[in-house]
């Protein structure tokens, strides 16, 4: 069965318990496990501020993780991420071939940097 | 205005090169909060092409970008004071 890379963020409802968080984390991975899919990283954020309320509440608490599954897996895990009440939001991505790029070059800390200051650039060519 | 550093307008013309294109960027992550930010105005609306100076494709991830991260409530839909 031909595979692709995902990637994969939802938030928690806050308002549970550091055991219950690691249940729900667990479940969303044997999710994947057990529809042929193989979780590569997982990465806990942990609570954090939402920019605005959702469900009447102002944090969440963030999980990010990345793993490889077969097409038709995603369609069962989302389905039961949908019904569980806990999760309040997920959003799941396919990688494309410069995603990927760009996930290789996260995980090295080698990402190009978008804002080097080019302030004084502009200052000299106004002094001319 | 041409010759004159210190006209009114001088100040206001914004670099006209892509920062993605300049930094070699490939794809743009939702994830970046920090970056994303910059790219908004104080309202959470996205800046038009014309003020950033972005290049027509890296335009349309960043919007994708934002998009997503206002899903994810990374970002807000309209600022605070304005609700």
């Amino acid at each position: 069965m031909k595979t692709d890379f995902y990637e994969m963020t939802y938030i928690l409802n806050p308002v549970l318990d550091d055991d219950k968080f690691k249940e729900l984390v667990e479940f969303v991975n044997k999710l994947i496990t057990d529809n042929g899919g193989e979780v590569v990283d997982v990465d806990e954020w942990g609570t954090r501020q939402l920019a605005y309320p959702i469900d009447k509440k102002n944090t969440g608490y963030y999980v990010n993780l990345y793993f490889n599954a077969p097409n038709n897996a995603i369609e069962v895990v989302e389905r039961n991420m949908r019904i569980n009440d806990d999760i309040v939001r997920y959003i799941t991505l396919k990688y494309s071939e410069k995603m990927k790029r760009h996930y290789e070059l996260k995980k090295k800390g080698d990402l190009p940097v978008i804002f080097e200051e080019t302030e004084e650039e502009q200052q000299s060519e106004d002094d001319n | 205005m041409i010759n004159n550093p210190s006209h009114p307008k001088k100040g206001h013309l914004k670099t006209k090169d892509c920062k993605f294109s300049k930094a070699g960027i490939e794809y743009i992550d939702y994830k970046d909060t920090e970056m994303l930010l910059k790219f908004i105005n104080d309202q959470g609306k996205i800046l038009p092409r014309r003020v950033t100076g972005t290049s027509a494709k890296h335009q349309r991830m960043l919007s994708t970008a934002v998009k997503r991260a206002r899903f994810m409530a990374l970002i807000p839909y309209v600022s605070e004071n304005l609700r």
